[in-house]
């Protein structure tokens, strides 16, 4: 197939999860990133739901495919498939519900159980607009976030607040992760990604590395 | 629900800040929970009804029967979707009660019941809500009903009415239907429904097991139900349709992914509202009893979704979805392009199509061999070889099919365009020559057999030994590969003794004669009472010339200019229906060209027969297997359609007689892009092109209906079809190109390679032939 093949020119593809409990906002984070649109009057999602997004990170092209999942914890019947090779993870709560927060450490738990140590986690506290309403303190998730040792943001669908730079800012620390990843095998990162697979996490099916243009089909 | 630990005697286990699951405070924080959940899922219900489903009194509802039903259910407890069964319900009851009103309204004095003003007087709050002002839904059927005039006597009524009226009487005969309408019980009525819906009413398909996360006891895959249905949805994809199914299996799209919310919600995110109870209406008519399933010990393993006709019809509702954006689905090259277009199902759907692919392929969900797990290629592998035992003798054609679907190579298409073009320059000369002697008598042995057949010529088929030699190159290769893969022979042996059988040999007969209609129809009848006896002469007849016989009859077919445009359709049938030769290891025959024998005098004189009965024995198991009687899918339909339907329609009539065919002949009519661009193909070792499905069904259009409108609807919807698969190319062209550039531009692009070229070309050629089918 040749040159004919290359129908997205992406460097890289990988694979995120939207996880969190159910009604934080999960789909209008996912929807204002990938199609800048909000809607107050979104249903709740079942299952799962799907969409991309490409963005530029030096000069290499980032794809991810993110996969926004209900909230109900009790979709376990297919968590494993969700979390299966996925490089990356929002874990959202809601800034005023306190107990969303509260269920961010079993969220996490759960993360850590499916997937690689690898993984880039972000919190990402949602509906900070509701400022009379908050329930939960920057600092308390800060704190959090350090013992976790994961990225922290606070961001507003709504407002379009910190969501881009909240995706950006997980895509790039994967980025940063695979190339580390191959400086440490001991090769150029430029010559890097040749079709070949990066693992990121043990058997990484999802997150591919492809070349643009003429990777053989 | 105790809100006061001091009520329990144990302080020890009963107190707020227990661990014990059982404890009675963290049952309490387990249901407050779960309200939460239910409200907020109910504030999210239905948006875009907001006006109905959003209000107090309807969301009051809702939020009682769903947090009893929970209660009532620990083991289930509450999950997201539930309240979405549950809308639909008490959506249609409120309707109904909400005509009966307006009826009752016009028309007082033909009500005699006061049930609800003697039992049900204390006013209950969650009914005060202005439920007219909501629904504007219903208002235009509603309105209709205040145009009438008002009438005296119950006769007068519209029946529409005077139904409502009777059900309504709850003195009448109907008794106690009379409360069924009732608006005081809308609840009560919306709770049994929904938990009858939850639970399956005794029944096999019960939703509460979707939502289950644990495998049912007994369940033979050990799957939770939701992921064994998802399981049992990809494996009937593959018997329709095994591209599709392989493609999605490549691209690493589990069924779950999306089948999840289809399942779930009964395909309620996947249409609108007044949609999904078109759907509802035809998936609850279906029997939710278990299906006895004959024939086999082990009815129970395999998936237990198809153990009810209305389990099948979901799981053949899913199917037909997923054929019904087969060309987007196969477009797409990566998993999440695919789910997306899974979970964003196109809102301009027509429901009653989708339905009746639905229930055509319901049937094939039902049949036994569907039960057997295994994979289906493995199935077809097999089985095909069984048949090619079986029917070696039956004729030459037979011979060819020793390579299982999945065993074509990568470079086969390739090679095959080289052979075919060279044969093709070759042999242009070559064709019109003379009939050897041999030919003849072969021909004479034919019209004895075909004595006592009438003769249907209809004004179609009598053109067909006309322009032969006028086939396209691409043709050929599809031809060819779609013998390699013929797997029908089995059938006719199967059903040799079968009554049945009677009427394919006629149809057979009938057909040969057409370069000869010496037959008078009086002779029909006798044909068929004796027809069976004679089943082993006239199957082996075709057997008999040599196997020279079929290899210049390819020959001349294959020698037409691929450019060469004339078209005639039936040319285009007998084409593609021509015997079976295996391109892979006959390969050689295109270098006979020069000994071919002259086809123009086979095909003007009787020696046509000859020709078309050959085929025959090929194409009419086909055509007999798929339902000869069943032109209104063909008519009615885009190809999608009719193909899907024909392997249910082939079960349905055959199930008994040629249980191990089926399977074949739905791999055999998975048709697909890469036929005509050899370049699409490489990673698809186990496809079958296009053309396989599009020859077939040309054939049984031209053969098989007697009636020259059939013929013209057939071929028009194998145009669209051809139109539809030739988009779909375009499309991965397109894609590959990175941009939406036409086939023109691409053609002439400097970068495009030579094969490239190639391909275009014959995309633009089919798009030529596709257009004029069409336009029949």
């Amino acid at each position: 197939m040749g040159a004919y093949r290359a129908d997205e020119d992406y460097d890289y593809l990988f694979k995120v999860v939207l996880i969190g409990d159910s009604g934080v906002g999960k789909s209008n984070l996912l929807s204002r990133f990938t199609k800048n649109e909000f809607s107050l009057e979104s249903k709740s999602t079942i299952g799962v739901e799907f969409a991309t997004r490409s963005i530029r990170v030096d000069d290499k092209v980032l794809k991810a495919q993110i996969w926004d999942t209900a909230g109900q914890e009790r979709y376990r019947a297919i968590t494993s498939a969700y979390y299966r090779g996925a490089v990356g993870a929002l874990l959202v709560y809601d800034v005023t519900r306190h107990v969303t927060f509260e269920n961010v450490e079993r969220w996490l738990k759960e993360l850590r159980d499916h997937t690689d140590a690898n993984i880039v986690v972000m919190l990402v506290g949602n509906k900070a607009d509701l400022r009379h309403l908050r329930a939960v303190s920057t600092e308390e998730t800060t704190n959090f976030a350090e013992r976790e040792k994961t990225f922290f943001m606070e961001t507003s669908a709504l407002e379009s607040l910190n969501v881009e730079s909240a995706f950006t800012e997980v895509l790039t620390q994967i980025y940063h992760v695979v190339s580390k990843k191959a400086l440490e095998i001991g090769d150029d990162p430029a010559a890097l990604p040749k079709g070949q697979t990066i693992n990121v996490g043990s058997r990484d099916d999802a997150s591919a590395v492809k070349k643009d243009g003429c990777c053989s089909a | 629900m105790p809100k006061d630990g001091s009520s329990s005697p144990n302080l020890v286990m009963d107190n707020p800040l227990s661990q014990n699951p059982d404890s009675s405070w963290s049952r309490f924080f387990r249901n407050a929970e779960m309200e939460r959940m239910v409200d907020q899922d109910l504030s999210r219900l239905y948006p875009e009804h907001g006006n109905y489903f959003q209000t107090p009194g309807c969301q009051g509802i809702l939020r009682r029967i769903l947090l009893l039903w929970c209660l009532r259910h620990p083991e289930c407890g509450y999950r997201q979707g539930m309240h979405e069964l549950l809308a639909p319900v008490l959506y249609v009851l409120q309707f109904d009660v909400e005509c009966l009103l307006e009826v009752r309204k016009l028309y007082e004095d033909h009500f005699t019941d006061r049930f609800d003003g003697l039992f049900c007087q204390e006013n209950d709050l969650s009914y005060s809500f202005d439920f007219r002002k909501s629904s504007d839904l219903m208002e235009d059927e509603i309105d209709s009903y205040e145009n009438l005039t008002k009438i005296k006597s119950l006769d007068e009524l519209d029946p529409k009415i005077q139904n409502i009226v009777l059900l309504s009487d709850a003195y009448g005969a109907e008794g106690e239907l009379g409360v069924v309408l009732s608006e005081k019980f809308i609840e009560h009525d919306a709770y049994c429904m929904f938990d009858a819906l939850m639970n399956g009413a005794r029944g096999s398909i019960a939703m509460a097991d979707f939502f289950s996360y644990s495998p049912l006891p007994g369940s033979h895959t050990g799957l939770p139900p939701v992921i064994e249905a998802s399981a049992a949805l990809y494996h009937l994809l593959s018997h329709v349709d095994s591209f599709l199914h392989g493609h999605l299996v490549d691209l690493g799209v589990e069924p779950q992914y999306f089948a999840l919310r289809w399942l779930r919600v009964l395909f309620g995110r996947e249409f609108s509202l007044s949609n999904l109870l078109i759907i509802w209406d035809e998936i609850f008519s279906s029997d939710n009893s278990k299906v006895e399933k004959h024939a086999q010990d082990n009815a129970d393993s395999g998936f237990r979704i198809f153990n009810s006709s209305r389990g099948a019809f979901i799981s053949a509702m899913a199917v037909a979805m997923m054929l019904h954006i087969r060309s987007s689905l196969l477009a797409a090259e990566n998993p999440t392009t695919c789910l997306q277009r899974l979970l964003n199902f196109p809102e301009n759907t027509n429901v009653e199509k989708l339905i009746e692919k639905a229930k055509s392929l319901q049937a094939l969900a039902l049949s036994t061999e569907i039960l057997s797990s295994m994979p289906s290629f493995v199935e077809c592998h097999t089985k095909g070889k069984s048949a090619i035992a079986r029917s070696r003798t039956l004729s030459s054609e037979s011979i060819s099919p020793k390579t299982p679907l999945t065993l074509v190579p990568d470079s086969y298409w390739e090679e095959k365009w080289r052979v075919v073009h060279k044969a093709e320059e070759l042999k242009q000369d070559g064709v019109e020559k003379q009939v050897p002697t041999w030919k003849k008598g072969w021909t004479e042995k034919v019209k004895l057999s075909l004595k006592r057949t009438e003769s249907d010529p209809s004004s179609s088929r009598t053109k067909s030994g006309k322009k032969e030699s006028k086939l396209p190159v691409r043709r050929c290769l599809l031809v060819d590969l779609s013998k390699e893969l013929g797997f029908e022979e089995d059938t006719e042996k199967l059903c040799c003794h079968d009554n049945l059988s009677a009427t394919v040999e006629e149809e057979q007969r009938e057909d040969g004669s057409e370069g000869s209609n010496n037959y008078s129809p009086e002779d029909r009848c006798l044909s068929q009472n004796t027809s069976s006896e004679e089943n082993s002469p006239v199957i082996s007849c075709p057997a008999s010339p040599p196997n020279e016989a079929n290899d210049h009859k390819d020959d001349s077919q294959k020698s037409s200019v691929g450019s060469n445009l004339s078209l005639d359709i039936i040319n285009e049938t007998s084409l593609s229906s021509s015997p079976i030769d295996s391109p892979l290891p006959i390969s050689d025959h295109p270098e006979n060209g020069p000994q071919t024998p002259g086809r123009n005098n086979i095909n003007n004189s009787a020696g046509n027969s000859t020709t078309n009965s050959e085929r025959k024995l090929n194409k009419f198991q086909w055509l007999w297997k798929f339902g000869r009687n069943n032109g209104e899918f063909m008519s009615e339909k885009g190809g999608d359609t009719s193909e899907a339907a024909k392997p249910a329609n082939n079960c349905n009539n055959q199930s008994n007689t040629t249980p191990s065919s089926t399977a074949n002949n739905c791999n055999n009519h998975s048709n697909t892009i890469p036929s005509s661009t050899a370049k699409n193909c490489n990673n698809q070792s186990n496809i079958i092109p296009s053309s396989t499905a599009n020859g077939h069904r040309r054939s049984v259009s031209c053969q098989g209906e007697s009636t020259d409108q059939n013929v013209m609807g057939t071929i028009r919807n194998i145009g669209q079809s051809m139109l539809e698969h030739i988009r779909v190319i375009e499309c991965a062209f397109q894609q590959d190109r990175g941009q939406g550039a036409s086939l023109d531009n691409m053609s002439k692009n400097a970068v495009v390679g030579k094969g490239q070229v190639n391909a275009v070309s014959a995309l633009k050629e089919l798009r030529k032939i596709s257009n004029l089918l069409s336009e029949m």
